[in-house]
């Protein structure tokens, strides 16, 4: 049994290590596959002059292992290489639609805490009645339904029956905070999923919680209610529900992307998806990159936090 | 199996099913199964175009952007879906039940790192990610998004297998075996795994789940399993949105084998006749077979 400190020098250890990982395997992935990555770029239009000029761009030419160093070592000055199809530097590309992805993952985190915990505690109080069967059977229903299939079915009730919300965020440009209502469904679409799974993780934690001889002992003693709850027997509940909190990062990862398709948002996910769709390799990297150490990042924060509420389950190292 | 126990918990202990519930229950899993393995021998000739987005004159469920039978369509998109998923599902076990056994059993601390590090490593990368990271390169087809899909798989599965087996490895029945001079492999797959049998069971299916819709948003974002091919040439070619209408159709077997609402289902195939924000007429680009040409429609 080790201390917190080396448990985390481990941790970080093994981020500085999944770092590493990820910047080998975008490289890898992209341009080391076996044949000739510059036909292959081609694509659609394999006439000799195109795959020349992407053999030039990509230095394709060179060993694999020189132009990862080279690339490797651009990485840390957000030099990201320039994009195939336009010239552009791709860190422009990535500041220019960093932006309304921030925004977009920061209200669902900001709003998926409070949303699902609370959720979880209002079925956990009326555990077996009727708040707690709507609770759990609407969160289960949801839970089970993609994200492209729940936004499709949001946008057809919510934008185009009864006109409430603007379908898409066509027209806003990377101004979102301007047209907060854009923002409604492509939120509540990326919230869905993690907010039930968290929600059910809550009920089930808080419902052991309640039954425990100490919440019991607490009631003996006239303490209120509420605070029993929220005081008492929360922090108790929420052990798992942190645990699960570091997993949703790779959904919201996923989430984001989808959404950004769906709704037509200018951020990173339709920058990346463009870039997969013309075959621009450079600026697919840098994305990858950029989504991958963000997501190692996220999950070392998350996992320091799962430890610090539950010191006793070892989380991933 | 940490972090995932909420989402299938059940009141009580073990609770003996209700046979109402469980013929519930039996028949959302199986009733999207069935359609979606054998819906093309319900499927029948196409018909001949009708207007878009109309309903009636035998269609179900409407018609699509190019005049084709939405029902058509999903009795077609749901198959390569579920065959990708089971697929990747079955290629992860296949690579992740040897590497995590061998690590749980294994009294060389050296061979199990070297076994389960890289793994570690691994599961930091994002799953979509992966697989649009090869997109970017060739178009990865139908066994290519199962290669791709098992792989993402293969780091948290071996863990789950790992942390099942070091467990039943750790008790007196297999010290047992292994003084009577058992082989390691009687051990291994004749006690110890049979023993985990039941925590994989609920693991594979909470993977499969997470695989299908892994599988149906790289459909939908048009990587991999080309949808509601009906005939080619005469049929239109592939499209991106058949996908989004057989997953719609389906409502997801994660709805059925959680005993989730029946309504559902039918609520969301009410909504799979339209195709919101497409009221462009002409000029759209639908159906070209270009990946991601469908948003410039919106």
């Amino acid at each position: 049994v080790s201390g917190l400190g080396s448990w985390a020098a481990r941790r970080l250890l093994l981020g500085g290590a999944q770092t590493v990982a990820v910047v080998v395997l975008v490289f890898a992935l992209t341009e080391a596959l076996p044949g000739d990555a510059a036909v292959a770029l081609a694509g659609d239009q394999p006439d000799p002059a195109r795959i020349a000029a992407i053999r030039e761009a990509l230095d394709l030419d060179r060993p694999a292992y020189e132009r990862l160093a080279d690339w490797a070592t651009g990485l840390p000055h957000a030099d990201f290489g320039d994009s195939l199809t336009s010239g552009r530097p791709v860190s422009s590309y990535i500041s220019d639609a960093f932006g309304p992805t921030l925004l977009l993952a920061g209200l669902t985190v900001a709003l998926l805490v409070p949303v699902g915990v609370g959720l979880g505690v209002l079925a956990a109080r009326y555990e077996g009645r009727f708040v707690d069967r709507l609770v759990s059977s609407v969160t289960l229903g949801v839970y089970a339904v993609p994200e492209f299939a729940f936004g499709v079915l949001l946008v057809t009730v919510f934008a185009l029956r009864l006109d409430w919300l603007p379908p898409t965020a066509v027209g806003y440009g990377t101004d979102l905070l301007g047209h907060p209502a854009a923002l409604v469904l492509p939120v509540l679409v990326l919230l869905s999923r993690p907010v039930c799974s968290l929600s059910r993780l809550v009920r089930a934690g808080m419902i052991d919680a309640l039954a425990s001889p100490y919440v019991a002992q607490a009631r003996r003693y006239g303490i209120p209610g509420a605070r029993v709850r929220y005081a008492h027997a929360l922090p108790n509940a929420m052990a798992p529900a942190a645990q699960q909190l570091a997993r949703t990062v790779d959904w919201l990862l996923c989430g984001v992307i989808v959404v950004e398709a769906l709704f037509v948002i200018p951020g990173l996910g339709t920058v990346l998806m463009n870039a997969v769709a013309e075959r621009d390799v450079p600026v697919v990297q840098g994305l990858a990159v950029v989504f991958g150490v963000i997501t190692v990042v996220l999950n070392l924060g998350a996992d320091l936090v799962a430890h610090r509420f539950a010191p006793r389950a070892e989380v991933a190292a | 199996v940490r972090g995932r126990g909420g989402t299938g918990e059940r009141r009580g202990e073990r609770s003996w099913l209700p046979s109402g519930r469980f013929a519930l229950g039996a028949a959302l899993v199986c009733v999207p199964l069935v359609l979606a393995l054998f819906g093309p021998l319900f499927a029948g000739e196409p018909g001949p175009r009708a207007t878009s987005f109309t309903l009636g004159g035998g269609h179900w469920l409407g018609t699509d952007f190019v005049g084709r039978d939405v029902w058509r369509q999903v009795l077609f998109g749901g198959r390569p879906v579920v065959v990708v998923a089971l697929a990747a599902t079955t290629l992860a076990y296949l690579v992740a039940l040897p590497v995590g056994l061998i690590s749980a059993l294994t009294h060389r601390a050296w061979l199990e790192e070297v076994l389960m590090r890289p793994l570690d490593v691994l599961l930091a990368v994002p799953s979509l990610l992966m697989i649009l990271l090869v997109a970017s390169v060739f178009s990865p087809g139908a066994p290519g998004l199962a290669l791709l899909v098992a792989l993402v798989n293969i780091p948290d599965a071996a863990r789950i297998v790992r942390a099942a087996a070091a467990d039943v490895a750790s008790r007196p029945a297999v010290e047992a075996l292994r003084m009577q001079g058992e082989s390691w492999w009687r051990i291994a797959v004749g006690h110890v795994g049979r023993s985990i049998l039941r925590p994989l069971a609920a693991d594979a299916g909470v993977r499969l789940t997470g695989v299908l819709y892994l599988v149906a948003t790289a459909a939908f974002l048009g990587i991999g399993v080309a949808p509601g091919r009906g005939r080619l040439g005469g049929d239109g070619g592939p499209q991106p949105y058949g996908a989004v209408r057989s997953a719609v159709g389906r409502g997801g077997p994660g709805a059925a084998d959680r005993d989730a609402d029946d309504g559902l289902q039918s609520a969301l195939r009410r909504t799979a006749r339209h195709w919101p924000g497409c009221h462009c007429g002409t000029g759209c680009r639908y159906g070209t077979g270009r990946r991601s040409s469908w948003r410039r429609c919106a």
